[in-house]
């Protein structure tokens, strides 16, 4: 079930009735029903991998304890290795495996060799890439001795499956939702009317701005040779619009619904298209993932490299990115994208710059020509490599851009869904103008200094009459469920 | 703890209570909601709803073929047995063996006609008909504003459904003439399905086989009407050919499940005239065919 599904907001009222109202005294209870309701949501999908998703928690609920427990380092590197084996292993079958033959294939068919291997019909099992990310962090955190295992096998499972993150993140480390898991949770009514608030500002974000885009946007990029270069330059603006708005209204989702039930998991955006440099836009965007690769891989590859000075960080940077790209999905759009956003590092390498935070001052009202000229540099280098992210390969992707930059890139772009599209640019305009005056608070709807109750209760629900007018004529699956 | 989030989910049921009433006020107001792609059969469900149609002995399916093709009253009173006709824009074989295996409970009936032509072999299945028919017929039958929420349509289609649709006019039975301006042309531009075979032809067929099968199984006597095709469809020796085949296909799956075939392919009794296009007819050449059907059923509807 999807978040802006009915089956959702059904299974959701019970859940946080039975949630609060019959079990809040026992924290226990309360963790059994988060991992039953946890396993009734993941299987809602696919009751398959559900055993899968089982089997891998318990293996690694036992090599956590194994490692903390044992004295003998070489023994606690082996029981490392197998859950790494275990979480990679199953990443690299399920996702890259086909990618894998298909690379094998074609380097024997440059020898002119006609080897006898084939690609399997393999399903991806929903969010595997987020939860065995979940259980990377935890085996790698006890072995460097940052976290004490859970002795509580539910605490942990719960931990692995918790439902407002399992399917599309945010990626939380077990530092972060493991203490929370075991400690008892008060109700905050404030908190969860501001809960509901994020909840609101997502769904407008994926329906009214995600689902409209989506509907353009699929239509320019299968039909990217027929159209117009204006088209493609839209469809270029509107695809990072639509990924930024999906995954973001997703992520504000999944946090509001994780605190309606008293938990804090990790923010995964704060406003990314004011970013004033792509260092900048990666602390922004998709933060959980990137913080999760600056601990585990970039720092570690930064150690191995010191030596080198600026080539190391560059080495560094790069790999980072194109593992970044990878774990996006098996195709060399992703690596390629990886690469670019690496590469889009090094100028700020080069001038010392990597780690310098420009600060926007916080009250102005209108950004200055400076600030405004960074950010338009930023969106703009980020849009072009999304044209990557969303082609289906590498040569379509360039086959895209060299129509993109044509004599027809200043004529009139055909649009058939015309309604939608207003609608879809008026709503980014009100995005971005919200999230600019908010941008010092975690969500644009944080609107308490508005004191007038019949203003406030007016805003909101003019975004539940935007949502429900104004939806796509299709609704599009969120953009990193694939993943 | 308890009584805070006790409040809490009351404040909230309270925010979303307008909503709810909202679409209330627009489901009286005859903004209906949008059950499946198709705009005749979501009609349709409504109709059947409204006049609370429960038991049909003889229930007539198919496409515009079937829904403009067959003349109700002419059924209702000769054939002198309750008779609704569900039949649809659009249907395919495949939606039909679905529908079908739905209907046979609901409405408990002895026949089944399906008057068809080619074009309902030619397309894939339609699965928005699954949202309508998935739910419980107490559920659709008593609380259709359900379909508001079940798979949202914004208001925006639902408005644009009420004002952009074609002029389909039901009478009392299901069944409809296809409507003429003032000077006798008709209104509706069909979109034709001319190509033929398709690649979904043969998925068709199969789907034939199943609700032959499953009629069978439930004693419920299946009538297979071949609608007449105008000349021109079969104008080469190569199309002749093409048309021959599938005739003889629909009838040996009919037949093999003891069902009854009835081809009124006819260009002597069925001038061109009395089609709209190459496979609908107008309300002139409905009731030529359907006094044809009567005839041949006399003996068969009891």
């Amino acid at each position: 079930m999807v978040f802006n599904s009915i089956p959702f907001v059904v299974f959701f009222v019970l859940f946080f009735f039975i949630y609060w109202v019959i079990l809040g005294k026992s924290v226990k209870a309360q963790n059994i029903l988060i991992l039953l309701g946890s396993y009734v949501f993941y299987a809602w999908w696919d009751w398959r991998f559900l055993f899968f998703l089982i089997g891998s928690s318990v293996l690694n609920y036992f090599l956590g304890i194994g490692i903390y427990k044992s004295n003998n380092e070489r023994y606690r590197t082996f029981l490392l290795g197998i859950g790494l084996f275990q979480g990679l292993g199953s990443l690299v079958f399920f996702k890259y495996f086909n990618f894998f033959i298909n690379i094998l294939i074609g380097f024997f068919g440059t020898l002119n060799i006609k080897p006898d291997i084939h690609t399997f019909d393999i399903l991806l099992p929903l969010g595997i890439s987020f939860y065995t990310f979940r259980t990377i962090s935890y085996l790698l955190d006890i072995k460097r001795g940052q976290v004490k295992p859970t002795t509580d096998c539910v605490v942990f499972l719960s931990y692995v499956s918790f439902f407002p993150s399992l399917i599309s993140g945010p990626i939380d480390k077990a530092k972060t939702l493991v203490p929370q898991l075991e400690n008892k949770r008060v109700f905050n009514y404030s908190k969860a009317a501001d809960n509901m608030r994020q909840i609101l500002w997502g769904l407008f974000k994926k329906i009214v701005i995600a689902d409209n885009c989506a509907v353009f946007t699929a239509d320019v990029f299968n039909h990217y040779q027929t159209l117009p270069a204006s088209s493609l330059l839209l469809g270029a603006f509107l695809f990072t619009i639509q990924v930024y708005t999906d995954f973001s209204g997703y992520s504000d989702i999944a946090i509001g619904v994780a605190s309606l039930i008293g938990f804090n998991i990790t923010r995964n955006f704060n406003y990314p298209f004011f970013a004033q440099n792509i260092a900048d836009f990666w602390r922004r965007w998709h933060i959980s993932l990137t913080s999760w690769f600056t601990d585990y891989l970039f720092n570690p590859l930064a150690i191995y490299f010191r030596d080198y000075g600026n080539t190391g960080i560059i080495i560094s940077i790069l790999l980072n990115f194109i593992i970044i790209g990878i774990w996006h999905g098996a195709n060399w759009t992703f690596i390629l994208f990886g690469f670019l956003h690496g590469c889009m590092f090094i100028p700020l390498i080069l001038r010392g710059k990597l780690n310098t935070k420009k600060r926007q001052s916080e009250n102005t009202l209108i950004p200055s020509a400076g600030m405004l000229l960074n950010m338009a540099a930023t969106f703009i280098l980020v849009m072009f490599v999304f044209v990557i992210f969303r082609s289906d390969s590498v040569s379509q992707a360039f086959d895209y851009y060299h129509r993109l930059f044509s004599p027809t890139l200043f004529s009139k772009p055909p649009i058939a869904e015309k309604v939608n599209m207003i609608v879809a640019v008026l709503a980014i305009i009100l995005m971005f103008v919200a999230e600019w005056l908010q941008r010092n608070r975690e969500h644009p709807l944080q609107i308490d200094f508005i004191k007038p109750f019949a203003l406030r209760a007016a805003i909101y629900y003019g975004l539940v009459f935007l949502i429900l007018t104004f939806s796509a004529t299709k609704m599009a699956d969120f953009v990193y469920l694939k993943f | 703890m308890k009584s805070k989030a006790a409040a809490f989910l009351f404040k909230i049921t309270l925010f979303v209570l307008p909503v709810l009433i909202f679409f209330e006020v627009i489901f009286r107001l005859g903004f209906y909601p949008i059950m499946t792609t198709s705009t005749t059969y979501d009609m349709k469900m409504r109709q059947v709803r409204n006049q609370h149609i429960r038991n049909v002995k003889l229930l007539a399916i198919g496409s515009s073929v079937g829904l403009y093709g067959l003349n109700s009253s002419i059924i209702a009173h000769n054939l002198n047995s309750s008779y609704y006709n569900f039949a649809s824009w659009g249907l395919q074989m495949a939606d039909i063996s679905d529908m079908l295996k739905d209907y046979a409970d609901e409405y408990n009936p002895q026949y089944v006609m399906i008057c068809s032509s080619f074009a309902d072999f030619t397309m894939p299945k339609n699965e928005s008909y699954n949202n309508y028919l998935n739910v419980n017929s107490h559920i659709r039958n008593n609380f259709p504003e359900v379909f508001y929420f079940k798979k949202y349509y914004s208001i925006h289609q639902i408005i644009r459904r009420k004002f952009k649709t074609y002029p389909v006019l039901l009478d009392e039975w299901g069944g409809s003439c296809v409507p003429t301006n003032a000077k006798g042309k008709n209104k509706v531009q069909f979109v034709l399905h001319n190509v033929f075979p398709t690649k979904y032809t043969g998925m068709n067929y199969n789907y034939l086989d199943t609700l032959s099968d499953f009629l069978q199984s439930g004693h419920i006597k299946l009538i297979f009407i071949q609608a007449p095709i105008r000349k021109d469809c079969a104008g080469t020796t190569a199309q002749q050919q093409v048309i021959t085949t599938y005739f003889n296909q629909c009838k040996s799956i009919v037949e093999a499940h003891g069902g009854t075939y009835l081809n009124y392919y006819d260009n002597h009794v069925f001038a061109d005239s009395l089609f709209i296009d190459q496979y609908h007819l107008k309300s002139a050449g409905s009731v030529v065919l359907t006094n044809e059907i009567v005839r041949d059923l006399k003996g068969i509807v009891k």
